[in-house]
């Protein structure tokens, strides 16, 4: 089946079969594998994405329900010179990352938050990311990186996404 | 050692770009062209003879290239160490769920799929043993290898430690607990499951890209069953998704499958494990259960310890001979006796299999020994952390092991830095005032550990590192040991940065590859800052020594008359020079722009039969304190708040040592409250992060962290270690802290709902049949 959406700001258009998750899309037919898999059940977030700016398991999202929407992947987060944006320096910088393989679903469901709530409290941040799993660092880096990110952000409100 | 630039300062982690980039690639990112996919057929029966095994039918289904059994390998497969009892593919038997019988590679993974269904495997059932106490009865089946000493075949090993007679203090004593306490087994639920990728080369060979911690055991072992030179086989390490000791044995079995594959249908070929086949098919932290005798005076002097125990290793030894041996070390805990004994017995049985988890017998022992320290305080009316610090280790005590501590014992520092920050005297009580009614009660534990650093007596202890720099002035690092997650990286970075005096950016550090890294033993034991970091220390400096001799020809002066300026070095005659150009010139001089360093630990020995010696050359010391809120309507336990303070020598790298500390504080949260690999049968009842609970974000408090930096002479700077030991003590000081809330004591791990509420289990919902359908369809 032939579907067309935008990926990254960019439009898609991929002949996929029809039984497959956007998750299996994404890494083996579209070959971003910045998009992980852990469980594949939806209970690790290792597979977060953007879709239409909202946070989802990507291995629960059939591959052709994408048609037509908007959807952000790990590779389609970073600073207008293709680098990190202020939120993966903070990731960096606050000591946020170990193995890795939990980090892109981090920093995309730590978009998702930002996006909607400008100065989360440490609770609230720990609420958000309560659907992505990580067995590395115990949470506390990566509720600091998005806690400064927000402070940064919400003291240059008229940074625009690009800038960042 | 004053004036470090950069060894204790404000780092960052050398690989966390890429990370948050998703750029990373882990094995099951990396495709290549004309790569096929593999997949193992594996057991549905705990305890089974392979009667007819005929992989023909597979090879017919379309798609399917290539089919492996054991009987492809050198003998049969066999591997393993220190007991050689594993196969790389089942050899006449299988001895738990999910083992390994033969493995097919096809063109896509639905083909290989197929394949593994279409072989045609009879198993034929044989009676099994799931409960470690009846493991050694006399008609129990044999699961062990055949042996010739006339001990039972389900007998793995006997770990004693040895001073005086406890029996008979413990007479003498004015106060006495007897006490038993169960651990169960723990997933390691790295994010990224288990894979490999196998390359056939020309010249016969193959590279295996592994996903593991230790690249010269599959290397070893697979020259061994492959039949092929050393020269024909390389293992290299991705970057690894988390590892924590899981990710040897049962990966090890993975690159013998891939590899053989790849070289009988002479094509690459992947495999990777859904989360579903990495829980049945992989090892554990195995099973205990404890009984613990201490013995003290009125006064609170702790005089005797008698700790006996067993030990569930399941299928396989894997690395339970050298867990056992670790638990039995620790199992007294880090205080003082005059007569304390340990007797630890291992056994094989079909519950699965297990084999080495953070913390690697000390964490399932120290649940034990710290639960029972707080019930002698509490019999004698004692405050649990004032008792230990009247009893626990400090320079100059002998332990029970008959060593003797001279130097780098930080504990008393630990206990009374997080009995500071907690305000524990206040707390304790304010709840001992809390009313009878409330539905929701406070309360704070604490946990004290020691944590021997690197191998010990388990073995050779020693690493090698290179360090070399380029035609473009990059300087490269090589370590035969992993950075799984952990941030070794970026202290081999740091400690050469210091001893070259130059940036950190200009240093790389090399995956780890059997051809180019030197073999440093395996990468466990919390020793590669110790072990690797030393040995980059001794490489870097071997280097500079040829450094300094051409700057001092380029200044024209002697070498002690050299001096650095940030990068650039200075002479008498006050003129700078860069570091590039002293490189130019040590090139032009003909001087060799690169070294080895190699580090083997002080002696230490073990005596086996005496149960006596010096065990480890050095110690880890931590406290943690945990507070917590239980409901006593649902049996809820919230940890509001964790302190813990570890004396792990010089800190090298802050940020990664806190990650560190963090991130094992969640380990021993989930082992103390949630985790429970539970088996039935043989089948594991857990297989997917839907019933198997890791801590999130939610379950975690807010923790704060501290080092008590008690320098060890001969660490790197003064270090010693984190990784393991910052998880052993969290889990029972949330199980004192629950006892301090509800006055009642959850005596087996985990301390979940219906342990809190009722005291007892409920019954599992999980099933044979959800692993063999797992097994056939994910
Ligand atoms: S892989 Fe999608 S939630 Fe785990
Ligand atoms: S950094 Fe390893 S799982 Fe999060």
């Amino acid at each position: 089946m032939l579907i067309n959406f935008t990926l990254n700001h960019k439009p898609v258009s991929i002949d996929i079969p029809t039984d497959i998750t956007l998750s299996v899309m994404l890494r083996e037919h579209l070959k971003l594998t910045g998009t992980k898999e852990a469980c594949e059940i939806g209970e690790c977030g290792a597979c977060s994405v953007l879709l239409d700016g909202e946070l989802v398991n990507s291995c629960l999202v059939a591959a052709p329900s994408v048609m037509g929407r908007e959807v952000i992947t790990i590779e389609g987060i970073h600073a207008e010179d293709g680098g990190p944006n202020d939120l993966q320096r903070n990731f960096i910088e606050k000591g946020a990352v170990q193995c890795g393989f939990c980090i892109p679903g981090m920093v995309i469901a730590g978009e998702a938050l930002l996006a909607i709530k400008s100065e989360p409290s440490r609770l609230e941040i720990r609420e958000a990311l309560a659907g992505n799993l990580c067995r590395c660092t115990g949470y506390m880096q990566i509720v600091d990186a998005i806690e400064t990110t927000a402070k940064e952000r919400a003291e240059k409100p008229n940074l625009s996404k690009r800038e960042r | 050692m004053a004036d470090l630039k950069y060894i204790g300062q404000p780092a960052q982690r050398v690989d966390a770009l890429d990370k948050v980039m998703g750029k990373t690639k882990y094995v099951g990112d990396m495709s290549i062209p004309g790569m096929l996919y593999a997949r193992t057929l594996r057991s549905e029966l705990p305890h089974a003879r392979i009667v007819r095994l005929d992989t023909s039918p597979a090879l017919q289904v379309p798609g399917v290239v290539a089919v492996v059994t054991s009987a492809d390998f050198v003998n049969h497969s066999n591997f393993g160490f220190p007991i050689s009892d594993m196969y790389m593919l089942a050899h006449e038997k299988v001895r738990y769920v999910g083992e390994g019988i033969a493995s097919v590679a096809a063109e896509t993974p639905e083909a290989a799929l197929e394949g593994v269904k279409a072989i045609i495997c009879e198993l034929e059932p044989l009676p099994a043993v799931f409960d470690m106490a009846h493991a050694l009865d006399p008609d129990a089946p044999q699961i062990g290898p055949n042996r010739t000493d006339g001990k039972h075949p389900n007998y793995i090993g006997h770990y004693p430690v040895y001073k005086g007679n406890p029996k008979e203090k413990l007479l003498q004593c004015d106060m006495v607990i007897d006490q038993k306490y169960e651990t169960v087994m723990q997933e390691h639920a790295y994010l990224e499951t288990e894979g490999g990728l196998a390359i056939p080369t020309p010249e016969g060979g193959v590279v295996v890209y592994l996903s593991c911690q230790s690249p010269f055991i599959p290397r070893n072992d697979l020259c061994k069953v492959l039949g092929l030179p050393a020269d024909r086989v390389r293992v290299i390490v991705p970057p690894v998704g988390g590892s924590f000791g899981g990710k040897d044995d049962l990966n090890y079995q993975t690159a013998g499958q891939v590899a053989a594959l790849a070289l009988k249908a002479k094509r690459p070929v992947r495999m990777t494990f859904s989360r579903e086949e990495s829980i049945i098919a992989s090892y554990k932290r195995g099973s205990m259960r404890m009984n613990i005798k201490l013995g003290a005076d009125k006064d609170g002097t702790l005089r005797a310890c008698e700790f006996r125990s067993l030990y569930d290793s399941g299928a396989y030894s894997s690395q339970s001979p050298f867990t056992s041996w670790r638990a039995s070390i620790h199992a007294m805990g880090a205080y003082r006796y005059d007569d304390c004994t340990v007797d630890i017995d291992t056994v094989y049985t079909n519950t699965g299999y297990a084999g080495a988890y953070r913390g690697f017998g000390n964490t399932e022992v120290c649940s034990g020994i710290e639960q029972a320290i707080d019930e002698m305080a509490d019999a004698l009316k004692m405050d649990p952390l004032e008792f230990r610090l009247k009893n626990c280790l400090k320079v100059g005590d002998v332990t029970p092991h008959g060593q003797l501590l001279s130097e780098s014992v930080g504990l008393r520092d630990c206990l009374l830095a997080v009995r500071k920050m907690s305000d524990w005297d206040r707390k304790r009580k304010d709840f001992a005032n809390q009313s009878p009614s409330a539905e929701k009660r406070r309360g704070i534990g604490v946990s004290a550990l020691f944590h021997g650093t690197s191998l010990g007596a388990e073995g050779l202890d020693e690493a090698t590192a290179t360090i070399e720099i380029h035609a473009d002035n990059q300087v490269t690092i090589t370590s035969g040991l992993t950075d799984y997650g952990t941030g070794a990286r970026t202290v081999y970075t740091l400690i050469a940065a210091e001893i070259l005096g130059i940036q950190p950016e200009r240093i790389k550090v090399h995956n780890p590859d059997t051809n180019t890294a030197k073999d440093s033993g395996p990468t466990v034991a919390s020793r590669t800052t110790i072990l690797a970091g030393n040995s980059v220390r001794v490489a870097a400096q071997n280097l500079l020594q040829n450094l300094d001799w051409a700057a001092a020809d380029l200044l024209k002066c002697d070498v002690y008359q050299v001096h650095r300026v940030g990068e650039d070095y200075i002479g008498p005659s006050e003129e700078l020079v860069s570091w590039d150009i002293v490189v130019k010139h040590a090139r032009e001089m003909g001087l060799v722009l690169s070294a080895f360093g190699r580090w083997s630990a002080p002696q230490i020995h073990w005596d086996e039969e005496k149960g006596t010696g010096t065990p480890y050359f050095a110690y880890h010391f931590g406290a943690q304190v945990a507070e917590v809120e239980v409901d006593l309507k649902t049996g809820h336990t919230d940890v509001v708040n964790i302190w813990a303070v570890h004396d792990i020598g010089k800190v090298i790298f802050p940020q990664g040592a806190y990650g560190q500390l963090y991130g094992g504080i969640s380990h021993g949260l989930g082992y103390g409250l949630y985790e429970d690999l539970d088996y039935q049968n043989g089948y594991a009842q857990s297989i997917n992060f839907d019933t198997y609970l890791i801590p999130t974000s939610m379950d975690m408090p807010e923790i704060q962290g501290g080092f008590v930096e008690a320098t060890f002479s001969a660490g790197p700077f003064g270090a010693k270690n984190i990784a393991e030991p910052a998880m052993v003590p969290t889990a029972p000081a949330i199980l004192n802290a629950i006892a301090n809330a509800t006055g009642r004591r959850i005596r087996k791990l985990p301390a979940n709902l219906e342990r809190v509420m009722l005291g007892k289990e409920l019954t599992k919902k999980g099933s044979p049949f959800s692993c063999k359908v797992a097994l056939k369809i994910t």
